[in-house]
């Protein structure tokens, strides 16, 4: 071979290898100066993520610190069917044992289409665990929380419930939203190659910040005692509905709160729309005699009767603006507190007439008629009450007696509670508290005063009045608490249905105790009740009485007077 | 004229110099890479911590809604009826009610007994007897 051919080759050879690292280097400017920016943001992309945490809900507990609701974190179980489709059957027969699940079901989800489908959800961290340990290629798992009411249907008007966001739809989970809602965080992590983070690499993040637990003023064994004997007292009354209500009159604690129909809160799905209303703040109805301590206590708040100044109660049938007003008993001439005690139509209509329009309007208003009572629930509506303009000449002699005007049975609790409290009326309180993870307080909600209806005296004289209701002379016997005593109002008003009364009734009584120096106040309240009775003394009244009795029991309530034989016969035994 | 510095001999206290710079350049590199290698495995170690502390958080969240529903009242009192306890809250008249104690109760309390006339010499009892409620 010459000289010059070798030359030649090894000339090639050389401009070849040149061109080639040229190519290259060029290739290497063009990816590390020219497309710096765009490669580093990409290479970066692929290694960092930025994890998003959720803030865990907050809790919400009774006065005693019982839970009532949490959050529990569970997971979802999910497959990748391009993974799995190969070994369906037999990843299924593994599974559905795990799972709980119908083999077959499972075989056709994990040989379905796609990469992503949901096997199960709300799986419990245990079970997480033994399927992980099977190592079943191509299963996954994802987070989820699930809001937790350990005490089922207990409370579930007032709790209320979250959607499939967490966030809440009803109740308190709706009220106290921004509290219990906890604050989503962030971190900005570096992965491996396999995903896993590599932790020494962490870069910036904020923490999140859990939601605050909120504390009722609820108590549960108060509530549970009121949901025994609702669910007593439909099933001996059949009521369409019932509601029944316990407050402490001097601060005005919501200490229970019962409705029927109610629901299971951890299964909210399968509840009707009325089911889950809650009755005591979001239906109003006419609330008949118990409406009485209004005109009443206006009537002697302004001094226009006394306690013991007679009407003529016309023997039971009242001619008024062309129209009879009936008594259930037709009575002669009785004294205000008989009018109160008795429950008298006509007595009542008579003193309202004796008040004027003007003077009982305006008492109906301060007793909070008409308006919101401010519990912070949602849902709450704020009653009928016309303005004076529209009464016709009848009113003045209807309302008195609880008809023309709807109320909420929380209304009627709060009014009630003025006369037990002094003539302060409260703004229902349903929130105590709300506290973070460390038990710092963040919001104390403290008893207020809204209005003061009547005088001390004036609420004196009516708890005088109002004592004898429940004795054998007033509307209510089967309503007394053996060894207290107790001060009530009946209430016996008539449906409403397409614009006419129809014979079905609204039984209610609300009532406290012990009258003198009052702890408790409980309104009972029964929607058509059938089988015969419908009083509100002979269906309300037993069912205050027996609610009444436990709650003074469960409280340590000491007695004021002696307990009559029977009572101690029963201790006895 | 300078002198050739190749046909020096070799001088210990530069090979010590250098072998020194040496280990040290190499002692720096070993515990940059050891002091690398331990955050990593600390933040693995931390990892592995945060995690349980993760799955001890759900636990408990897990565990206090077991307990409020087996301290719940319904349930309760489901358990006293299955198994027949007969369990009920006492009646008003079983429950003795003390008065609250006085600012001088403890004056009161710890004052000596006023002394008792001596009993007379008991006699034997006729049969044993059980003091009942």
């Amino acid at each position: 071979m010459s000289t010059a051919v070798h030359q030649m080759r090894i000339l090639v050879v050389i401009s070849g290898l040149s061109l080639a690292f040229t190519a290259l280097a060029g290739r290497l400017v063009q990816l590390h100066v020219f497309r710096h920016e765009e490669l580093s943001a990409q290479a970066a992309a692929n290694r960092a993520l930025v994890l998003h945490r959720q803030g865990r809900r907050g809790e919400i507990r009774d006065c005693h610190g019982n839970l009532l609701a949490n959050s529990q974190s569970v997971r979802i179980v999910c497959a990748d069917p391009s993974v799995t489709a190969r070994q369906a059957d037999e990843m299924a027969a593994k599974l559905a044992p795990f799972l709980r699940m119908d083999a077959a079901l499972l075989q056709a989800r994990l040989s379905g289409s796609g990469r992503y489908v949901r096997l199960k959800q709300k799986v419990d961290e245990e079970t997480v665990q033994q399927i992980s340990r099977l190592k079943i290629k191509g299963i996954f798992f994802e987070d989820q929380y699930l809001r937790s009411y350990p005490q089922n249907a207990l409370a579930s008007h007032v709790i209320g419930f979250v959607d499939t966001e967490h966030k809440g739809v009803q109740g308190i989970e709706a009220a106290m939203e921004q509290y219990l809602a906890g604050v989503s965080g962030y971190e900005v992590i570096e992965r491996d190659r396999k995903g896993r983070e590599i932790r020494a690499l962490r870069g910036e993040g904020i923490e999140p910040r859990d939601g605050y637990h909120v504390v009722l003023t609820l108590d549960q064994v108060i509530q549970h005692i009121v949901e025994t004997e609702l669910a007593r007292a439909m099933a001996e009354f059949r009521p369409q509905a019932g509601v029944i209500i316990v407050s402490r009159p001097k601060t005005g604690e919501i200490l229970a709160m019962g409705c029927r129909p109610t629901f299971d809160l951890n299964h909210v799905g399968e509840a009707t729309a009325d089911e889950r209303r809650n009755r005591c703040i979001s239906d109003v109805a006419e609330p008949g005699s118990t409406f009485k301590i209004v005109n009443i206590a206006g009537a002697l708040n302004e001094g226009i009767v006394r306690l013991s100044d007679t009407f003529h109660c016309e023997n039971g049938a009242f001619l008024h603006a062309g129209r009879i007003l009936h008594d259930a008993h037709p009575y002669g001439t009785l004294t205000v507190e008989q009018i109160l005690f008795k429950s008298s139509n006509i007595g009542a209509a008579k003193i309202g007439l004796k008040m004027g329009p003007a003077r009982l309007y305006e008492y109906i208003r301060r007793f909070g008629f008409g308006r919101k009572t401010g519990i912070g629930l949602p849902g709450e509506v704020s009653g009928i009450v016309h303005p004076l303009s529209q009464w016709t000449k009848l009113s003045i002699t209807r309302i008195p007696m609880g008809h023309e005007v709807a109320a909420t049975p929380i209304q009627m609790l709060m009014a009630m509670n003025a006369i037990a409290n002094g003539g302060r009326l409260m703004k229902p309180l349903v929130v105590k508290r709300a506290v973070n993870g460390h038990g710092q307080v963040v919001l104390e909600n403290r008893p207020q005063q809204v209005g003061q209806p009547i005088s001390p005296a004036t609420s004196a004289m009516m708890t005088a009045a109002l004592r004898r209701v429940p004795t054998p002379e007033g509307t209510a016997a089967k309503a007394a608490v053996d060894g207290f005593d107790v001060a009530g109002k009946t209430g016996t008003a008539q449906k409403i249905e397409g614009g006419q009364y129809v014979r079905k009734y609204y039984s209610s009584f609300i009532g406290y105790l012990p009258a003198a120096d009052p702890e408790i106040s409980i309104l009972v309240s029964l929607d058509d009740p059938r089988g015969g009775a419908y009083y509100g003394g002979s269906v309300a009244g037993p069912v205050f009485r027996r609610v009444a009795e436990k709650v003074v029991e469960y409280l340590g309530l000491p007695p004021q007077k002696p307990f009559t034989q029977s009572q101690q016969v029963a201790s006895a035994q | 004229m300078k002198p050739n510095r190749k046909k020096e001999p070799l001088r210990l206290s530069t090979v010590s110099q250098s072998v020194l710079a040496c280990v040290c350049i190499g002692c720096i590199g070993l515990a940059y890479v050891w002091q690398k290698n331990r955050i990593y495995r600390l933040g693995d170690e931390l990892k592995k911590l945060e995690a349980a502390v993760t799955a001890a958080e759900k636990r408990n969240a897990m565990l206090a809604a077991q307990l409020a529903q087996l301290k719940s009242p319904a349930w309760l009192e489901a358990r006293c009826q299955q198994y027949g306890l007969g369990l009920v809250a006492p009646r008003e008249q079983q429950i003795v009610r003390l008065p609250e104690p006085g600012p001088d109760w403890d004056v009161k309390f710890l004052a000596p007994l006023p002394v008792a006339a001596p009993l007379a010499p008991a006699k034997k009892p006729a049969a044993r007897t059980v003091a009942r409620r």
